[in-house]
């Protein structure tokens, strides 16, 4: 549906985006991730069309966005990071005017603005000034205006950063509503969101892709471990119980693969223990902790999530560029 | 065509809840209406003055017809007036664009240049239209007390739109290189005063270059239709700014994408 091919943006010496291939196949999520700075947003305007490439193709629907850009741009609906809002406007007629600019019949603009504004959950705030609206309200009307002509391509970039948890929350349920009606390509640095949304993620840093795959796979391919987290109280009466001792105890664990202890704060005792991805020890460690009399206080299991994948593929990256 | 006639309708809306351009036209009703009634009263005690000097001595040195006089003189007065008013008029149409981020929307959606140009274009004159509308009134007051000369009204009021429609494209062009309203304003008033009083610059004798600045110079072009002449040449002339504005405005629109960040 979407491919870009050797999409390359200099500036000058520096290379924003470097030769990134990506074919994004019709109903596909696809999750662009990288830290601010990675190239996420030239990368989006690339295939926009609101940056044009210094080498590179992209086609979209068939239509390659330089040689057909009317025909390429119809069929896409793009959030920029901010929202392209007019304050002073409606967001009726806001939502009319993006119809036009789109290309949707006047006899259906009535229809799709009313169903776009269906779809963003906005009814409520339909015929009031964008000025006035919050943020939360503003992103989902920016995705109101994205969503107006019912492209088949749907280009998101930070669809959720600034926003506060519960609006972040809100704005992550409508993109899930959206999956399947149309291709989807989300840029964000927040690793949750691609893993709850995303049938693909891209990890882009530097302007180079360093990975493509689903979330799934790519913690099997590096070698995810489980893990469990466990605070212990230290001081049982006059004793104070030594963090080597708790470390000790759990290594002795079968199918342990590692064990940190470090004293913390306020007289307890926190530790990590490592595991084979699928191997859960949370039961095994509560158990070996209450009974050799210890305060257990908390335990929580955790598996390697796609900030610890991320954060290993760039370091990697960093340390081999060195 | 849609896409211009869209993006025209939003310009004009964003002008009527502006505060900027409700000043400007409160202010330039205002002083036009000040204009309008000092010159009108200077005129006709002239022309009671000549009205005397003819009972009396049967001549008189002055000649006045008041409407053509008060007419002629009023609209070049209202030129001055729209080289102070159209860069606050157009200094935001691009350069308010890219602060809000809403460049980004008009250049991704299946719209040309051309027609982000041209609908600006049309939007603002379109206000300026308007702007002048509050003149008429003055205009019938003069007439209920004599004659109304529709025609130097008329092409007074063309003489105007051509003028402010080259400021306009100009204006345009402006604003699309720069990401500062101020430093938009400022430019395009470096650009219209220059060209208004282009010709008084070397106007020492019948030379080619003064020929060839006056025949540049805005207020010299203006003349014409302040006295009830409409020439093809001025039409031609204007109309030529105007395009020539909108073409650098298209090209400088179309090479925004370029620009880093």
């Amino acid at each position: 549906m979407v491919s870009l091919s050797h999409l390359t943006k200099k500036y000058g010496a520096l290379t924003a985006v470097d030769d990134l291939c990506v074919d994004v196949r019709e109903g596909e999520v696809l999750g662009l991730l990288g830290p601010n700075g990675a190239g996420k947003t030239t990368t989006l305007r690339m295939v926009t069309g609101f940056l044009p490439p210094s080498m590179g193709r992209v086609r979209i629907a068939g239509y390659d966005l330089f040689d057909h850009p009317v025909q390429a741009k119809q069929k896409v609906g793009y959030l920029p990071e901010q929202p392209p809002l007019y304050p002073e406007m409606t967001v009726r007629r806001y939502l009319g005017f993006v119809a036009a600019l789109k290309d949707v019949p006047a006899a259906r603009t009535k229809a799709a603005v009313s169903l776009a504004i269906e779809r963003a959950r906005i009814e409520d705030v339909a015929d009031r000034r964008i000025a006035t609206l919050s943020k939360g309200f503003r992103q989902r009307v920016g995705l109101a205006q994205a969503i107006v002509h019912e492209p088949p391509v749907l280009i998101l970039d930070e669809p959720t950063s600034s926003l506060d948890p519960k609006q972040r929350y809100e704005v992550r349920e409508l993109i899930t509503a959206l999956k399947g009606r149309h291709t989807v390509i989300l840029s964000t640095h927040i690793l949750p969101e691609v893993s709850d949304v995303a049938d693909r993620v891209v990890i882009i840093n530097r302007g180079r892709m360093m990975a493509v795959d689903s979330p799934a796979n790519l913690a099997w391919r590096l070698r995810a471990r489980a893990s469990v987290k466990l605070e212990i109280g230290a001081r049982a009466g006059d004793l104070v119980l030594p963090a080597e001792a708790v470390r000790e105890a759990l290594t002795a664990m079968p199918g342990v693969l590692e064990v940190r202890a470090d004293i913390g704060a306020a007289g307890t005792i926190t530790a990590r223990v490592e595991s084979p991805a699928g191997v859960d020890l949370r039961a095994e460690a509560a158990a070996l902790v209450t009974g050799r009399g210890w305060q257990l206080l908390a335990l929580s299991g955790e598996s390697l999530s796609l900030e610890e994948i991320f954060l290993a593929l760039t370091r990697s990256e960093d340390q081999g560029g060195a | 065509m849609r896409h211009t006639l869209a993006i025209a309708r939003r310009e004009i809306e964003s002008y009527f809840v502006s505060p900027i351009a409700y000043a400007v036209m409160t202010v330039f009703t205002f002083v036009s209406g000040l204009f309008f009634s000092n010159m009108l009263v200077h005129y006709v005690r002239q022309a009671a003055l000549a009205d005397s000097q003819t009972q009396k001595f049967g001549r008189s040195d002055y000649q006045l017809d008041v409407p053509t006089v008060v007419l002629a003189q009023f609209f070049q007065n209202e030129a001055f007036l729209l080289m102070l008013a159209v860069p606050l008029l157009t200094m935001g149409l691009v350069t308010d664009e890219r602060r809000k981020g809403t460049i980004e929307l008009l250049m991704t959606s299946p719209v040309r240049g051309i027609e982000i140009v041209g609908g600006k274009f049309l939007g603002a004159i379109a206000f300026l239209a308007v702007m002048l509308l509050p003149l008429v009134p003055m205009f019938a007051f003069m007439g209920a007390g004599g004659s109304w000369e529709a025609g130097v009204i008329t092409s007074g009021l063309l003489g105007l739109l051509l003028l402010g429609g080259a400021q306009i494209a100009l204006g345009l062009f402006v604003s699309s290189l720069c990401e500062n309203m101020l430093v938009s304003a400022i430019g395009t008033y470096g650009l219209v005063v220059t060209l208004q009083f282009i010709d008084t610059t070397g106007a020492v004798d019948g030379s080619i270059w003064t020929k060839l600045l006056g025949s540049l110079s805005f207020y010299a072009r203006h003349l014409n239709s302040t006295r009830g002449v409409v020439a093809a040449a001025d039409i031609v002339y204007f109309a030529s700014w105007i395009a020539l504005g909108l073409f650098l405005a298209q090209r400088s629109v179309d090479a925004l994408r370029y620009k880093r960040s």
